[in-house]
């Protein structure tokens, strides 16, 4: 039995991955491209699995979730930064004013 | 600084080794052995982080089960309706969209409650839990809602569903 | 018999991918952040249960060798995006509204903004 369908899904995932890249690249906010990126490893993750699974080797897998772990990881990264620098510009603004 | 019990230790102990058996996928004594010193050394590192209140509550078969039947049944049927409805959305050229930040109040006590109902509500589509304020004992969730209506109950009743419900039964 | 299965992970698999579509369409093609947002929701949900449950099917029962340790991989895979990617999505929204961001289109009701002030 072929395995033919299950390349056709994984390239087409990646495709996705690349569509999403667009607005990586033109987003106006950072939390923009975030986003973009985020969905992009979410996606890249789909396709490693299937690739595993075409071409029947495991070392994909292990790839995957090492990409599934650091996605979150760069996620909250980003997301305490824009939450935190606001605030300390705040702080400094208040401490020039006194 | 939060104190480590011991049960908090054995619990964290019990998924760091679960995690470690699912993935390298062997039964070798020496893989065996490595993986409860590891196990043990992340368990006692990271239980205050990772356990905050009773350590052992899936014990309760009742519980536990209703636990699984939400987690299986009602949240998945919750997850399909939200999926097909923002499919709807964007195929009909994402301009129905009315966003809004709504304020819901929610009667759940727990910590463990309260995280899983916003977990829920992030994770069906359309509904993002953006910050959680306490206000006389009572968790007020502010959800950026892709389809606003300002009615603050009507909206409430439309966002948790029947997830409020569930969870009350499994984490008070 | 396994013919049917392969059908059935086949279907799983496509499931996945018209929702990852429609999340990657609604990311391009959403007017504002917030809504970017919910429409990446529906990659990492249904996107991922479905490639998670298809590959299981395909590696447990059509794949010649069955591969027990793929399929177990598969499952945390899958558990580790459900699990994480709410908690993801909720540290930028609540970072973006912090820092500013605030769609061209005024909201239809803005709680947050009305009792943070």
């Amino acid at each position: 039995m072929s395995n033919t369908d299950l390349i056709i899904f994984a390239v087409l995932f990646g495709a996705l991955a690349a569509v999403a890249l667009i607005r990586l690249v033109k987003g106006p906010t950072g939390a923009d491209r975030m986003v973009a990126a985020d969905a992009a490893d979410t996606l890249i993750c789909c396709a490693m699995i299937l690739f595993a699974l075409y071409s029947g080797r495991g070392i994909y897998l292990d790839i995957a979730i090492i990409g599934a772990m650091l996605g979150i990881v760069d996620t909250m990264l980003v997301g305490r930064f824009l939450e935190k620098g606001r605030r300390e510009k705040h702080v400094d603004a208040a401490e020039d004013s006194q | 600084m939060r104190k480590t019990k011991v049960s908090a230790v054995i619990a964290t102990f019990i998924v760091c080794y679960a995690f470690w058996l699912l993935l390298t996928w062997s039964v070798k004594p020496q893989e065996l052995i490595a993986g409860a010193v590891v196990s043990l050394a992340a368990a006692l590192f990271s239980a205050r982080f990772f356990i905050h209140e009773k350590a052992f509550w899936l014990a309760n078969p009742a519980k536990f089960f209703t636990g699984l039947c939400y987690w299986l049944f009602i949240f998945p049927g919750e997850l399909i309706k939200a999926n097909v409805n923002m499919a709807k959305l964007v195929l009909g050229g994402c301009k129905n969209v009315r966003p809004g930040i709504v304020k819901i109040p929610s009667e759940l006590q727990s910590d463990y409650g309260r995280a899983a109902l916003a977990n829920s509500i992030t994770l069906t589509p359309g509904t993002i839990t953006m910050e959680i304020a306490e206000e006389d004992g009572q968790a007020q969730y502010y959800v950026h809602w892709i389809e606003a209506e300002s009615d603050g109950a009507e909206a409430g009743e439309a966002i948790k569903g029947r997830m409020e419900k569930w969870i009350r039964r499994f984490w008070q | 018999m396994s013919m049917l299965l392969k059908i059935v992970s086949d279907v799983l698999i496509a499931v996945g991918a018209f929702f990852a579509l429609v999340g990657v369409i609604g990311i391009l093609r959403m007017p504002d952040t917030f809504c970017r947002m919910q429409a990446s929701t529906c990659v990492s949900t249904l996107g991922v249960v479905g490639v998670t449950l298809g590959g299981l099917i395909h590696a447990l029962f059509v794949a010649e060798t069955p591969m027990a340790g793929a399929a177990v991989k598969i499952v945390v895979i899958g558990l580790l995006i459900l699990v994480t990617s709410p908690v993801g999505a909720h540290a930028i929204a609540k970072g973006a509204y912090k820092a500013g961001i605030r769609p061209d289109k005024p909201m239809e009701t803005d709680d947050l903004g009305r009792d943070s002030e």
